[in-house]
C-alpha cells in the first residue's frame, strides 16, 4: 500500500470504498478518494474487488421464503410464552429447597441454643424445683390464710358453678349448685 | 396458581418457626409482672422466673417422687413470683400498684375468682380462661406489716390437681431467692 499520499491515507481511503460504490460518499470525499486511487494501485485493486463482489451479489436470484415457513414463524410468535415455564418450575424448586433449609437451620439453631445456653445443671433444676414448690405453696398459704379451699371454693366455684347455673336455668330447675358452701357463706364481707 | 405455591411454602415455614419459637409472653395466661413494675426490683426478697424447658426438666425430675406435682408442672409454661417485705417499701405505693395491676388484669379479660379485703389485708386471685379451661392464674396479696406478693402461673391448670398439690405444700423459708439462672446475692 502506498502511504506517501498525505492528503488521504490508505486506511481512510479503504473506509471510503463501500460508501463510494453505493454512491453515499459526499462529493468532496469522493474527489479525494479518486485522486488517491489514481496514485495508489493497492487501494484501486481493493476498489475493483469490492465492486466485483457487489456486482456478483446483485446478480444472485432473489429467493422468496416459502409461505409455510413464514406461517410457522408467525405461530411461534403468537403462541404461549414457553420459555417462562421452566423458570417458574425452577422458582418453585428454589422455594422448596429454601423452605427445607430454613426449617433445618432454624431447628438446628434452636437445638444448639437450648444445648448451649438453656441446658441447666442438676443444681439449677433442684433450685428451680424448690422455687416452683414455693410458688405453689404460697398460693396454698394465701388460701388457707383466708380460710378457703382453693380447689372447692376458688377454682371449682369459678369454673363449675356458672356452668351448672346455666344448665339449671335451661331445665327450669332450682340452681342448687349456686348455693354457697357454709365456709364461703360465713364470709360475706369477702367478694367473689 | 404457580406463584401461590412458593408463597404458601414460605408462609408455612414462617408459621412453623413462629410456633417453634413461641415465647412465654405470647401465652394468654401471661402477665408481664416486670413491665407492670409492681415492686421496686432492688427491694425484692423473692424473685422467681421459671419457664420453658426448665419446667419440663422439673417435671421429669419430680415424676418418681411426687407424680401429682410433676404432672401439674408438666402442663405449665411459666411461673413468676415477686415478693417484697413491706417494712422496706412504701406500703401505700405498693397498695396503689396492686390496684393498677387488678385493673390491668380486668381490662384484659381476667376473671376475679377471689377477692378478700380484711383488716388492711388484700388478696386477689384472677384466672384467665380460654374455652372453659384455665390458661393462667395470678395471685396478688398484700399483708400489712409483712409482705406483698405477686404470682403468675402460666399454662394448663387443672383446678382439682392444683388444689390437691397446694394443700400438701408448705411454704419453705426462702430468704433472698434469686431468679433462676442468677447467682445468689
Amino acid at each position: 500500500m502506498n502511504r506517501s499520499d498525505h492528503e488521504l491515507p490508505c486506511e481512510e481511503a479503504l473506509d471510503f470504498l463501500e460508501p463510494y460504490l453505493d454512491g453515499d460518499l459526499p462529493v468532496a470525499e469522493a474527489s479525494r478518494l479518486r485522486e488517491h486511487l489514481e496514485r495508489c494501485p493497492d487501494c484501486a485493486a481493493e476498489l475493483a474487488l469490492a465492486a466485483r463482489i457487489q456486482r456478483e451479489l446483485r446478480s444472485l436470484p432473489q429467493l422468496d421464503c416459502p409461505p409455510e415457513v413464514l406461517e410457522k414463524v408467525r405461530e411461534t410468535g403468537r403462541g404461549e410464552v414457553v420459555p417462562f415455564r421452566p423458570r417458574e418450575r425452577v422458582g418453585l424448586r428454589i422455594a422448596a429447597v429454601a423452605a427445607v433449609l430454613a426449617l433445618a437451620v432454624g431447628g438446628a439453631a434452636l437445638f444448639l441454643r437450648f444445648e448451649r445456653r438453656d441446658r441447666p445443671s442438676p443444681q439449677e433444676i433442684a433450685q428451680a424445683t424448690a422455687e416452683a414448690r414455693y410458688a405453689l405453696a404460697y398460693i396454698g398459704k394465701v388460701t388457707r390464710r383466708t380460710r378457703m379451699n382453693l380447689q372447692e371454693e376458688v377454682l371449682q366455684k369459678r369454673l363449675v358453678v356458672p356452668a351448672s347455673r346455666s344448665v339449671s336455668r335451661t331445665l327450669g330447675e332450682t340452681p342448687s349448685a349456686s348455693v354457697p358452701s357454709s365456709a364461703a357463706a360465713g364470709r360475706l364481707d369477702k367478694e367473689f | 396458581m404457580r406463584k401461590t405455591i412458593p408463597l404458601t411454602l414460605v408462609l408455612l415455614v414462617l408459621t412453623a418457626a413462629a410456633g417453634w419459637t413461641q415465647k412465654l409472653a405470647d401465652q394468654p395466661g401471661y402477665v408481664p409482672i416486670q413491665k407492670l413494675d409492681l415492686f421496686p426490683r432492688d427491694k425484692l426478697s423473692v424473685e422467681i422466673n421459671i419457664e420453658g424447658a426448665l419446667l419440663s426438666l422439673i417435671a421429669a425430675g419430680a415424676k418418681g417422687e411426687d407424680p401429682e406435682f410433676a404432672s401439674l408442672i408438666a402442663g405449665l409454661k411459666g411461673i413468676t413470683v415477686q415478693a417484697v417485705p413491706l417494712k422496706d417499701v412504701d406500703a401505700g405505693s405498693v397498695h396503689a400498684k396492686i390496684g393498677q395491676a387488678v385493673r390491668w388484669l380486668e381490662d384484659r379479660g381476667w376473671k376475679s375468682t377471689m377477692r378478700v379485703r380484711e383488716e388492711g389485708e388484700e388478696t386477689y386471685i384472677y384466672l384467665k380462661e380460654i374455652d372453659g379451661k384455665i390458661a393462667g392464674l395470678t395471685l396478688l396479696a398484700l399483708q400489712p406489716g409483712d409482705e406483698a406478693v405477686v404470682i403468675n402461673i402460666v399454662g394448663r391448670i387443672d383446678p382439682e390437681q392444683i388444689g390437691r398439690v397446694v394443700e400438701n405444700l408448705h411454704v419453705p423459708h426462702m430468704k433472698k431467692v434469686p431468679a433462676s439462672g442468677k447467682k445468689p446475692e
